[in-house]
């Protein structure tokens, strides 16, 4: 360690040198918005590492970010696949020890990065150059300045085989209660997602919520008897590609990747509603300066329309910079909302009694699903 | 002594159904790694070395092996000591608080991983080292050092008290008694206690995904990561680097002190 | 050089000087404190444990404020309360201590004749292979292992692709609590035979040939005197596998589909996911707990059988 410090100085230098040539050829030098910052840009790390979710997630990410930030910085990109809800406490924990974080940009829901910024362990982003040109979607609510960028909407829909459901389209969530689908349905592990729409099938209203959600929670209970399948967003993709399953609640991206692959699956947005969230990119504190420095300039990258449209075309969803083009197999499909009557159908809920209750949310659903 | 015919279908019985499922989801890993294909299939559709290939590129496999090596050999270096001199002293010595003692030392075994390896991660937290790699080592090490102490034990316990009393009958000193007697006495305990300390903390999974984090994941916990999101056959295949290290310690060990110590009444 | 100096070689007297400074260093007075000052570097390592447990036992006194995601400064039993009386934890501590027993029985009774094959036979080339197939899956670790299982059980893997060749439905086999303890008994085989068979091999052979003689059949001489002499070993055997399928993380995670959760599943989850560091500490120390207090009631009963360590075990 401390020999390392030792040598910084004169690999500094160097790596500065090599660095201002190589980049004095690159081309994407203004996309990049580092045109000021060019004089003083510090020592490149080897790598940056960025937390993501598995399967298509870090496939699309991978595409439309890492790839050509890797590119036009020589930076390599690491992707790493700790689940969400696992890094916060092992960032958290860090930042109160004083060490180094073990990521460089978090990519989290909104809902989770809101939590770390509300106890200070995130790095502020309202320097980022790109900034200027996004939509109203990309400011965090409730929090002062840039704690986190939102990067893009989506939407956790009823994905589901047709061919289970000869009827056709599943209207409601309570088809899923159906005794032939024992076994054959898939939640999250902590049940997001499902909580609010559960709360609507179960008979009870949206404004009741956080105070009284009882009608979800008998809901979620009499769910449980079908005994779905619990996992995380790769998850749905390999269920529904290995036959596991007929139906789940996911975010359309992983029932969209199962199709790519030859699936035959469809989404619904069901008459009781579907939950609309997004998710962001955070930089959390301690951060040696010149990562802090790369890291930012990652983020800066995703909210380029050029990495917007490559990652957010991997991904099936709305991105928060103007004039993208929705995928072709996406328009005016429900899962991607463009319009304001597109959301007249999806559930939004503050952020701030997301924030304040989603853990209790969590625990809860993970109780009656492990009764 | 096998008399009986229904004592030997009966026993055949049980011990094939033994081996099938013991050794089933390592043919499988083997078979699946060989595949042509995309998709991890069984029977593979098509062999080639593909996987093998791809795996060979992909740097972050490769660090994630060469780091789950270096706190194999950590855990390894710190158990040889620890764990032979506390052998020794157990098999040879007159201790007082034995039980006491023994009970302590089994700790590591009594105490849940899960409990051993939160309360690491809370110690190195406040420490300041977590997140580095060395610790994983130590822990590793804290956690199966009752193996290399019953190792040692082992060989201890079969050597003659009276060798030593030769030896110093013989005019040789206490540390030349130590180095020429007790210590090539034990060395079998020593090699298969240090060969299994070594594969223990190669596959060490829970303890190590307690204390790392992405910038130092061993590989046990980056495969757990990667079988959580698609299972693809470049799994499979690091997975069979996993068998060729057992493959290789077994090979040793019968080699340098023979499988059937295991065998040995102690 | 003088005949009289090879006669006394360079490492006769480098060892002399050796033991001239041990000596000098370690004087004879000295010479009770040896077994201690070797038991020092083991003793200290697990002191590692020890703090640890110090650690958990604070943590578990303090209770998380949901609005800053802190824990509180003052100490309470609040995480106990909560933790006897949650639904949850019961179903879940109900269901580990099921598994373990469960595993535990099905494991010895494969792991027995296993045992008993491997020390019995006469071929040197069975025992071989036995040892082998025993060890390969013990040195490759639970995370591949499980993986295997993944490849094998799944909709679509080998068991339910033979099963549609005769026209069976694809059958759930994975995702469910027979997954999970199929998986732990895979996983606890080798530990269980490497347990039982050095009881095993204590057993002198020619007791079983007496009773044969005597006219017993091998059930009886099976039931009246294998069985009673391997019992250090059952109990050795019968602990290991209880202990650590009771504590096991990853085949409930991995076999498990999200809805099996083990105790170590539980404590992973209060600290990794729910944040709640005081809950999960407070239920790791009731693991730990219940962990000794197994060991500590079958060590009493049945001594510590192949466990022990040294002389205690003569």
């Amino acid at each position: 360690m401390s020999r390392q410090r030792l040598i910084l100085p004169t690999v500094r230098r160097r790596s500065f040198l090599q660095g201002a040539a190589a980049l004095g050829g690159a081309a994407g030098l203004s996309a990049l918005g580092m045109a000021r910052a060019f004089a003083q840009e510090p020592e490149k790390p080897r790598e940056i590492i960025v937390r993501a979710w598995g399967g298509s997630w870090v496939e699309s990410l991978k595409a439309g970010v890492s790839d050509s930030f890797t590119k036009m910085t020589g930076i390599a990109v690491r992707h790493d696949l700790t689940e969400d809800n696992e890094i916060q406490p092992k960032i958290w924990a860090a930042v109160a020890q004083k060490r180094i974080p073990p990521i460089h940009v978090n990519w989290d829901t909104t809902t989770n990065a809101t939590k770390s910024a509300l106890r200070g362990v995130t790095e502020d982003l309202s320097d980022l150059p790109n900034l200027k040109n996004v939509t109203e979607l990309a400011k965090p609510v409730g929090l002062d300045g840039y704690p986190i960028v939102n990067t893009y909407g989506y939407v956790y829909v009823l994905a589901y085989r047709p061919s289970a459901f000869p009827n056709g389209a599943p209207k409601s969530w309570k088809e899923l209660l159906d005794p032939k689908f024992k076994g054959r349905i898939a939640f999250y592990n902590d049940g997001i997602g499902f909580h609010f729409p559960a709360q609507v099938a179960g008979g009870g209203k949206l404004e009741d919520i956080p105070g009284n959600m009882q009608p979800a929670w008998d809901f979620i209970a009499k769910m449980k008897e079908q005994q779905p399948l619990l996992g995380e967003d790769p998850d749905f993709t390999t269920w529904f590609q290995k036959g596991e399953i007929d139906a789940a609640c996911t975010i359309s991206t992983n029932a969209r990747e199962a199709r790519k692959n030859g699936i035959d699956i469809a989404w619904v947005i069901p008459e009781e509603g579907a939950k609309f969230d997004t998710d962001g990119l955070w930089i959390p504190k301690g951060l040696p300066e010149n990562e802090l420095y790369w890291a930012k300039q990652y983020i800066n990258h995703a909210l380029t329309k050029e990495a917007q449209q490559v990652w957010l075309d991997g991904l099936g969803l709305p991105g928060v910079v103007p004039g993208l083009t929705p995928p072709a197999d996406l328009i005016n499909d429900p899962s991607y909302p463009t319009k304001e009557e597109d959301f007249s159908h999806l559930i939004r809920i503050s952020s701030k009694i997301q924030v304040e209750n989603e853990s209790d949310w969590f625990a809860k659903f993970k109780a009656i699903m492990q009764g | 002594m096998i008399t009986s015919t229904s004592k030997s279908v009966i026993l055949w019985g049980f011990v094939s159904i033994a081996l099938i499922v013991l050794s089933a989801p390592t043919i499988v890993v083997l078979g699946s790694s060989l595949t042509a294909g995309n998709m991890i299939t069984f029977p593979p559709e098509g062999l080639s070395l593909k996987w093998y290939a791809a795996i060979l590129r992909a740097t972050d496999l490769r660090d994630a092996f060469l780091r789950s090596v270096f706190v194999s050999a950590v855990c390894t270096i710190v158990a040889i000591p620890a764990g032979t001199f506390a052998g020794i002293a157990l098999a040879k010595y007159a201790v007082r608080f034995e039980k006491a003692i023994q009970v302590y030392l089994l700790l590591p075994f009594t105490i849940p991983l899960i409990g051993s390896g939160i309360g690491l991660m809370l110690i190195f937290g406040n420490a300041g080292v977590l997140g580095q790699l060395w610790p994983v080592g130590i822990a590793c090490c804290v956690i199966n050092l009752p193996f290399m102490i019953w190792a040692v034990t082992a060989s201890a316990a079969s050597l003659d008290p009276d060798l030593e009393l030769a030896a110093a009958n013989c005019g040789a000193g206490p540390l030349q008694t130590f180095l020429y007697v007790t210590l090539p006495a034990v060395t079998p305990g020593i090699i298969s206690g240090s060969l299994l300390m070594f594969i223990l903390a190669l596959n060490e999974f829970l303890v190590s995904l307690l204390l790392v984090d992405a910038r130092i994941v061993t590989l046990p916990v980056q495969i757990y990561n990667s079988i959580r999101s698609i299972i693809t056959p470049d799994l499979a295949a690091i997975s069979v680097v996993f068998i060729a290290c057992a493959v290789a310690a077994i090979f040793l060990l019968d080699r340098l002190v023979g499988l059937d110590i295991f065998l040995k009444s102690k | 050089m003088r005949a009289a100096r090879t006669a006394y070689p360079l490492t006769w007297r480098i060892m002399d000087v050796l033991e001239a400074f041990a000596a000098f260093v370690w004087p004879t007075s000295f010479r009770r404190a040896i077994p201690y000052l070797l038991l020092a570097p083991a003793l200290l390592l697990v002191g590692l444990l020890v703090l640890g447990l110090i650690q958990i036992g604070d943590l578990s006194l303090r209770t998380l404020d949901t609005s800053t995601f802190l824990l509180s400064e003052n100490y309470t039993l609040a995480n106990y309360r909560k933790a006897l009386t949650e639904p949850l934890f019961v179903v879940v501590a109900t269901r580990s201590l099921t598994g373990s027993l469960i595993v535990t029985v099905v494991t010895l009774i494969f792991a027995f004749p296993y045992a008993y094959l491997m020390v019995r036979t006469r071929s040197a080339g069975l025992r071989k292979f036995l040892l082998i197939a025993l060890f390969l899956p013990f040195f490759i670790g639970q995370v591949v292992r499980a993986y295997g299982w993944l490849i094998i059980l799944g909709n679509q893997g080998m068991v339910n692709e033979a099963l549609g060749l005769i026209g069976v439905a694809p059958l759930r086999l994975l995702y469910n609590y027979p997954a999970v303890l199929f998986g732990l008994v895979q996983y606890m085989l080798p530990f269980a035979v490497l347990m039982l068979a050095p009881a095993l091999t204590a057993i002198p052979e020619e007791l079983e040939t007496a009773a044969a003689s005597l006219g017993a059949n091998w059930v009886h001489s099976f039931i009246h005197v294998v069985l009673p002499l391997a019992r250090p070993g059952l109990v050795g055997a019968g602990l290991v596998v209880v202990t650590l399928s009771l504590t096991d993380f990853a085949m409930p995670a991995i076999l498990g589909g999200g809805s099996q959760d083990f105790i170590a599943n539980a404590i992973y989850d209060q600290f990794f996911r729910t944040s709640d560091q005081g809950l999960g500490a407070t239920l790791a120390l009731m693991l730990v707990a219940l962990g000794s207090l197994l060991v500590g009631i079958v060590f009493t009963l049945f001594g510590a059988g192949t466990l022990a360590m040294g002389r205690a075990r003569q």
